[in-house]
């Protein structure tokens, strides 16, 4: 099973340092959520953040994670703007007792699209990057070794717990339990919970003796195996991101502010 | 070297205490031993000579514990690092969960420790080579057999070089083939000089590796010898040690007059080949000699 959503690859994309990559999906976030027009996160994913990802030759896994996980959220989206937006006079079509407002559809492109920049910022840094490397390159920004520790067990905990719940309903099968359809999932899903919350917490005891024994916060300045590449033109690189993101901080107040 | 006096501990919420009144000492480079049935107090006796018993537990303990010379009560956990190191039964929940690769796993605690970074994948290649790991080196930890990440979980503790290392029952949750290279990478510990305390059920193995065998009932130690010495005892089975067949059957042999005369009990099927063989043999020449 996959520990991580990582596609090893060889791309320039690829060997940038880690925090390039982060600062990246950070500062066009940034920059898409500063603007209010719709066009401009738009034209940011199409000019920008699209063509990363072409030239990282992991379009094919990035749009299908698109597809999987922002296409569910802009329609939920669409759904709730569109027909709940308060105060919206502008009616365009009629549900039966629930109206479709262009105030609402046009409220959740908008945000939608803030979105669909984001998630492509951060899927493009989640498949160009191993997460042992962005670890390490945190850790050389010294950024605390429990925050690191803690966004790297998250990674893994999902794929653990999926394996663990698959023991635990694989013996429950084994003793005769059935599921089947819905209603069987339901069902199964409380007997599921118990065992595998119950092994979580011992888990927890265990590992942090385990961790205490291995030194785990023993120092302040604790070292990497592993050596991340960076380069002066990538510290300038990412000076110019962060100043463009907060180019677009002060325009977005000064357009509120005026 | 471990160094246990007049040793008694009871934790926080128990009604009798864990341990009573333990002295005993592990001599350098010396493999020993903890034998017992269930609540006998082994896995405390770990706890206490690796020092998360009562660092992380809480609870009373009277006596002394030293490691190569140092008072563990006075110590910190993490100042404990490098001295000691301890290997639990569930190799899952020994691997860190914070590194996707086995070499990036036993580089975990170098890297706690602020060790460079040259010193650390010297120190990291040697172990992997030690206990065979090289050949996973670039796989997830979780992707490993269970035999596997107990070697890993080894591995880890290993690469802090530290002078005393405790096993509790790395091998309870392994199969057969987990079990061998676990015991290889025992070995490896005696190679290198390391005192070791191993919890253990696995008799027949213990009688061909350890050095001296410790028997605990009820918290307190009650026998204490060579594996020849323990294991053959018939008081084993009361004290909640399920004795070997092999000595189990010489018992019954020697009852019969079909053991040799004087040849002690065997803890290991060379022993009991031998042993038996010679029976056989005899009855060529009209009977058991």
């Amino acid at each position: 099973m996959r520990e991580t959503v990582h596609a090893s690859g060889t791309s320039r994309i690829h060997r940038l340092n880690p925090v390039t990559k982060l600062t990246f999906a950070v500062a066009v976030t940034v920059c898409a959520f500063a603007m209010v027009d719709y066009r401009w996160p738009l034209l940011l994913f199409c000019v920008v953040v699209l063509p990363a990802a072409i030239a990282a030759g992991v379009v094919r896994r990035f749009l299908l994670m698109l597809a999987a996980l922002w296409a569910p959220v802009a329609v939920a989206v669409l759904l709730v703007q569109g027909f709940f937006f308060p105060g919206a006079h502008d009616v365009i079509a009629r549900l039966g007792p629930l109206k479709l407002s262009s105030e609402g559809v046009s409220f959740a492109v908008q945000t939608a699209l803030h979105i669909l920049v984001l998630m492509g910022g951060f899927f493009l840094l989640l498949l160009t990057t191993h997460a042992s490397a962005l670890m390490s390159a945190l850790s050389e920004r010294k950024v605390s070794p429990n925050v690191i520790y803690i966004v790297s067990a998250a990674v893994q905990i999902v794929p653990t717990f999926n394996r663990r719940a698959t023991s635990i309903l694989h013996a429950q099968q084994a003793r005769g339990q059935t599921i089947h359809g819905l209603r069987g999932r339901m069902r199964a899903l409380a007997p599921l919970m118990g065992p595998l919350v119950l092994s979580a917490f011992i888990d927890v005891g265990e590992r942090a003796a385990a961790m205490e024994t291995r030194g785990f916060g023993a120092t302040r300045r604790p070292t990497n195996l592993t050596v991340v590449a960076d380069s002066g033109a990538q510290r300038g690189l990412r000076a110019a991101m962060l100043l463009c993101a907060l180019v677009s901080i002060v325009v977005n107040v000064w357009g509120v502010v005026r | 070297m471990i160094e246990v006096e007049k040793l008694s501990f009871s934790y926080p919420t128990g009604s009798r205490p864990a341990l009573v009144d333990v002295s005993f000492a592990v001599r350098p480079a010396e493999l020993c031993a903890v034998v017992g049935g269930d609540g006998a107090g082994k896995s405390t006796l770990a706890g206490v000579v690796s020092g998360t018993v009562p660092h992380l537990t809480g609870g009373d303990v009277e006596g002394s514990v030293r490691v190569n010379g140092r008072t563990l009560a006075d110590a910190p956990l993490s100042g404990l690092v490098g001295e000691v190191g301890l290997v639990m039964q569930n190799p899952f929940n020994q691997i860190s969960g914070a590194r996707f690769s086995v070499r990036e796993e036993l580089a975990f605690g170098l890297e706690n420790l602020g060790v460079p970074r040259d010193e650390m994948a010297e120190r990291v290649d040697t172990v992997m080579r030690e206990l065979g790991l090289a050949k996973v080196r670039d796989r997830s930890p979780y992707e490993l057999s269970g035999g596997q990440q107990q070697l890993l979980a080894i591995g880890s503790v290993l690469v802090m070089r530290p002078g005393v290392m405790v096993l509790d029952e790395p091998t309870s949750q392994l199969d057969s083939a987990g079990c061998d290279l676990v015991f290889a990478a025992l070995d490896t510990l005696k190679e290198q000089g390391i005192t070791t305390l191993l919890i253990e059920h696995r008799m027949e193995r213990l009688a061909r590796e350890a050095d001296r065998v410790l028997v605990l009932e009820h918290g307190t130690i009650v026998a204490d010898g060579t594996p020849g010495e323990v294991l053959a005892d018939e008081r084993l089975e009361k004290w909640g040690v399920a004795p070997l067949r092999y000595t189990v059957a010489a018992r019954r042999a020697a009852a019969r007059q079909l053991w040799p005369a004087g040849k002690p009990l065997p803890v290991t099927l060379d022993a009991a080949v031998e042993g038996f063989g010679g029976t056989v043999e005899s009855f060529d020449g009209g009977g058991p000699r």
